[in-house]
């Protein structure tokens, strides 16, 4: 019975791993590799870009998860707050829509949106209301400067609703006399929130960083369908940048160095992850991630 | 006790308002959109209602050949792939919980490594391009049908089955398929509705694996197709008076509207698949 799922794991994820040789190699697809020890690492650490992008790739992984994170709990202790059950869930169901959204979708709604142009609702708006003038419109998505803080902005608006889903149900799952007890004592609303909600919370807080810093080297397809050209420099990331050298450069590619980018990548996650297994074994009483 | 009654009200009014003001936030870019694909006046600016109601948008949409290939591509993979998927992770998930089996720990552990490590882009690119997968519907369908995490999430669903069942089972003669059909697949039906949902989502939304491994264009999904007409590169010819940005609109809404017609009545399905990897991992 396990047969089906063992030639799928061969396919597409042990044949891969032994691919991995042509790192030390060079290799065009046309001639067969030939072996040039760490040569293509030497490469690596040399490069600018290469650099560049670990640098992007960590920081907009770590800034991403950080907001996320720190929003979806701000939204989950004030949700808690709402009595209409009605209205919770109506909020709910809106909040975590955008997460069901492709990338691709996400981007093309935004990029029209932020067009530096009378067509762009959100230039538009900003012209109306004079803070910046019809002929200097910002371009949101094509300025280094600007690029960063919409990404942030986007990854906010598409997934910090569905992150309270796993917050909301542990605070479901709660003691409600604790609240009660807090009444008798004297505590307001904030103090409930501060000392009660919150602290409810810190535990799967916890777990979820973890998890979710197990995945930072993973980032390609939010940063790809957002990133063009004049952007490259604050958006590239490892994984992006593996498939420019590739596909896009313009000459035969030379899949033995973007190997060794991409086990270099594979590496520091494993790293990652193994970290953040036992880190996770720690917090949460043996269980771990993997 | 007056005066804090009245207390607890101006904080609801005012938590009531952010979290309307927060749900503006996240529908307006998407009514925006849905606004514009039926606005025959291009001047959109800030209008948040069409001006010239027109669906010209959407009849291109549906009567020209190199966009609802696309469309009708995206159903096939869809369908397809989320039969696939579920199949392989009931599969897996029911050999994962034969603790007695020999093999059992080698398998998982063998699923499990992949989540550890992976050989990345380009060797995966390489291998699949040697088997001549590259350039066919296989890929796409395949590829994403094995999901580890998935099939764990799965695992633990089954876990909650009680044992005795699958005792009785066996006493009554089943055979390990006969229980996995007759007992363990009707008593899951809502995990299934859960992860199923799940790879549905994935696939319909797959651009990666598309962008990745196929370079045909009479293979890409809608999801490629919007990213090219996006990009300015791939806009079908117009005519009548329609104008780009209706119809990227258009396509737009296209994408997303099967889901947004489903999403209501399967949002507690989405919320359990959470759940289900919460409680256990």
């Amino acid at each position: 019975m396990f047969l089906p799922v063992f030639v799928f794991a061969i396919i597409f994820f042990y044949m891969p791993m032994l691919g991995v040789r042509y790192a030390f190699t060079n290799y065009n697809g046309i001639k067969d590799p030939t072996f040039v020890g760490l040569e293509n690492f030497q490469k690596m650490f040399s490069m600018p870009g290469f650099w560049s992008a670990f640098k992007n790739t960590l920081q907009i992984s770590v800034t991403g998860l950080i907001t996320k994170t720190g929003f979806a709990v701000i939204v989950s202790i004030f949700l808690n707050e709402i009595v209409n059950i009605h209205f919770k869930k109506a909020v709910q169901t809106i909040i975590y829509l955008p997460h069901f959204l492709s990338w691709v979708v996400t981007a093309s709604l935004f990029s029209l949106l932020l067009a530096p142009t009378g067509q762009g609702l959100v230039n538009s708006f900003l012209v109306n209301l004079g803070i910046v003038d019809s002929g200097s419109m910002i371009y949101f998505l094509g300025s280094s400067k600007w690029w960063r803080g919409t990404y942030y902005i986007i990854n906010l608006w598409k997934e910090t609703g569905w992150q309270t889903v796993i917050f909301m149900a542990t605070l479901a799952g709660m003691n409600t006399e604790l609240y009660e007890a807090a009444s008798i004592d004297g505590a307001g609303r904030w103090g409930k929130m501060r000392y009660i909600t919150f602290p409810a919370l810190a535990n799967t807080i916890l777990t979820v960083f973890i998890l979710n810093l197990a995945k930072v080297m993973n980032l390609f397809e939010s940063a790809f369908v957002l990133q063009n050209d004049a952007v490259l420099d604050v958006a590239n990331v490892l994984e992006t940048y593996i498939y420019y050298q590739t596909f896009n450069s313009g000459a035969i590619p030379n899949y033995g160095y973007t190997t060794a980018v991409g086990l270099f990548k594979s590496l520091v996650g494993c790293v990652l992850v193994l970290t953040c297994n036992q880190w996770s074994k720690k917090v949460r009483e043996g269980r771990g991630i993997v | 006790m007056r005066r804090r009654k009245k207390k607890i009200s101006v904080f609801s009014v005012v938590n009531g308002i952010i979290f309307i003001a927060l749900c503006l936030i996240i529908i307006i870019p998407m009514w925006k959109v849905l606004v514009d694909s039926f606005d025959l006046k291009t001047a959109y600016g800030m209008k948040l209602w069409p001006e010239q109601f027109g669906l010209a948008g959407y009849k291109l949409v549906f009567s020209n050949p190199t966009l609802y290939r696309p469309l009708l591509i995206s159903v096939i993979t869809t369908v397809s792939g989320t039969l696939i998927a579920l199949t392989l992770s009931t599969l897996g998930a029911y050999v994962l919980i034969q603790w007695d089996m020999p093999g059992r720990t080698f398998f998982a552990n063998m699923l499990l490594f992949t989540m550890i490590f992976s050989g990345g882009m380009i060797p995966t690119y390489l291998v699949l391009k040697s088997l001549h997968l590259t350039n066919t519907l296989w890929v796409v369908i395949l590829f994403p049908a094995l999901n580890v995490y998935n099939l764990v999430l799965m695992r633990n669903f089954f876990e909650g089955i009680p044992a005795s069942l699958f005792e009785s089972a066996t006493l009554d003669g089943c055979s390990p398929m006969q229980t996995f059909l007759r007992i363990v697949l009707p008593m899951s039906k809502a995990a299934l509705a859960s992860i199923g949902l799940m790879f549905a989502v994935t696939y319909w939304n797959d651009y990666t694996h598309y962008k990745l491994y196929i370079t045909n264009s009479d293979l890409y999904n809608f999801q490629m197709k919007l990213r090219g007409m996006i990009q300015g590169s791939d806009l079908p010819t117009m005519s009548g008076g329609i104008t780009e940005n209706t119809i990227k609109n258009a396509a737009i809404i296209v994408v997303i509207v099967p889901f947004m017609i489903l999403y209501p009545f399967l949002q507690k399905y989405f919320v359990k698949g959470v759940n289900i990897g919460a409680v256990k991992e």
